[in-house]
């Protein structure tokens, strides 16, 4: 299993956090948290489609 | 304030009051217009479960003649589009599946083998993505391929279009006819996120002999889940209870012993967690929950409000009655083998039994099926607001 496919289980609401893919950015010149807050949403749309298929 | 906000206030006002155990000016009456409309409008169950701008133009038109307090919703349950995108094997619909009038069947398998319970436990997001969707979908078994990719694009589409369509409708009907809904969010009993689509009923009781521990685990590692999953829907309100339709915990599928164990220390974790974060539950107790009253009063005051479907309704009254909200009173079969007299009747004596301190509200006692009659479901409305004045 290579670095990037280790388990993240990631929180609840959360599908693959920002953390992991800031330190992959790496350098971050602008606002992060304006890039960070509409990853977040996104990333919770797509937790509520996945989890919705488990809550039927 | 218009004409229609003044509804909505008034409405609002009954149902919150309920919630809280009070007394409002009447008992509040929670409605659905199920799928026995279908008969009555000249469609197909098909054209409501697959046409949402027909099934939503239906209750639209429905609306204005129904005097009520909470809207359940409209007759189609599921999007079947959404499902068609991924080659969904957990349902049949109307006109794919089964006869375009006959309602839908839950296509249940262990969809998660026995195997599976020590990877879903570690990262359960993961594991659902990464294993749950390839085998409850056929667009999705070769996973990076042509169709897997554009079936996965097409799902979340159709999920997010639904999700817009039915929130301006939502909109249209509070706007247009002082519309209450019942809640926002969708959660479930841990037991029965595992019971219901991962190991299937047949899995999960066998589970309960020869991986108890795992099933354990797995209640405990889908519960923190479960309590986000009854608000993130909901845009993170309030005011109304989540929705959790509620299976395996009906007396007798476990035995109360089971039913310690396995089955209510994670429903109450989730409840205690969504009531931490201000939540509350519809603890819709589909079938008989009388044996286990006594546990469901360990909660918290106000947590859930308590359906009572075929629980008896007199001891759930005696020992939830005063501390949680009691729904429910009619029976779904009453709908369909009743006459409207018999249906005010009833009603009448449901409020004389369980609606005299307040803290209850009117409706169905489990969703009301396809063959239930217009008029004995419009005579449960015009009865209670004949007797349920306070």
């Amino acid at each position: 299993m290579s670095e990037k496919e280790k388990l993240l289980n990631p929180d609840p609401g959360v599908c693959l956090p920002w953390k992991v893919k800031v330190e992959e950015i790496g350098e971050f010149p602008g606002n992060e948290e304006i890039a960070k807050k509409e990853w977040e949403k996104l990333d919770d749309f797509a937790y509520n489609f996945i989890w919705f298929w488990a809550q039927r | 304030m218009n004409e229609k906000e003044m509804l909505y206030q008034k409405r609002l006002e009954r149902y919150t009051t309920a919630m809280d155990c009070g007394k409002p000016d009447m008992v509040p009456v929670a409605f659905g217009i199920g799928e026995w409309i279908v008969k009555y409008t000249g469609t197909t169950l098909q054209e409501i479960y697959y046409d949402l701008d027909k099934s939503n133009r239906i209750v639209s038109e429905m609306l204005p003649g129904l005097d009520f307090d909470i809207f359940k919703g409209g007759p189609s349950l599921w999007w079947p589009p959404m499902f068609d995108a991924l080659g969904s094997k957990l349902y049949k619909f109307p006109g794919m599946g089964v006869d375009e009038n006959s309602t839908f069947q839950f296509n249940e398998q262990e969809y998660m083998k026995a195997d599976d319970y020590d990877e879903f436990i570690a990262s359960p997001t993961e594991w659902l993505v990464n294993h749950y969707l390839p085998n409850i979908s056929t667009e999705l078994e070769n996973p990076g391929s042509y169709r897997s990719t554009i079936a996965l694009i097409k799902g979340a589409a159709a999920f997010a279009m639904q999700g817009g369509i039915m929130g301006a409708a939502w909109a249209k009907w509070t706007v247009e006819h002082g519309i209450v809904g019942q809640g926002t969010g969708f959660t479930k009993a841990p037991f029965d996120t595992l019971g219901d689509a991962l190991r299937g009923m047949k899995g999960v009781l066998l589970d309960l002999r020869r991986r108890p521990d795992k099933v354990l685990a797995a209640c405990d590692a889908i519960t923190p889940h479960n309590v986000n999953c009854s608000l993130a829907g909901a845009g993170a309100d309030t005011r109304f209870p989540c929705f959790a339709p509620l299976h395996r915990g009906a007396y007798p599928f476990l035995n109360p012993k089971q039913w310690d164990t396995f089955y209510w220390p994670s429903l109450k974790a989730t409840i205690e967690g969504m009531w931490a974060k201000g939540k509350r539950m519809l603890f819709y107790a589909e079938g008989d929950w009388t044996p286990y009253l006594e546990k469901i009063a360990e909660l918290p005051d106000k947590s859930i409000i308590f359906q009572i479907d075929t629980t008896d309704p007199k001891k759930a009254k005696e020992i939830l009655g005063g501390r949680f909200c009691l729904q429910g009173g009619v029976p779904t079969t009453l709908l369909t083998y009743g006459t409207p007299e018999k249906v005010k009747e009833h009603v009448k004596r449901t409020f004389d039994e369980l609606a005299c301190d307040g803290g209850f509200i009117l409706d169905t006692g489990g969703v009301v099926m396809g063959d239930a009659k217009k008029e004995n479901a419009l005579a449960m409305i015009e009865a209670a607001r004949e007797y349920g004045v306070y």
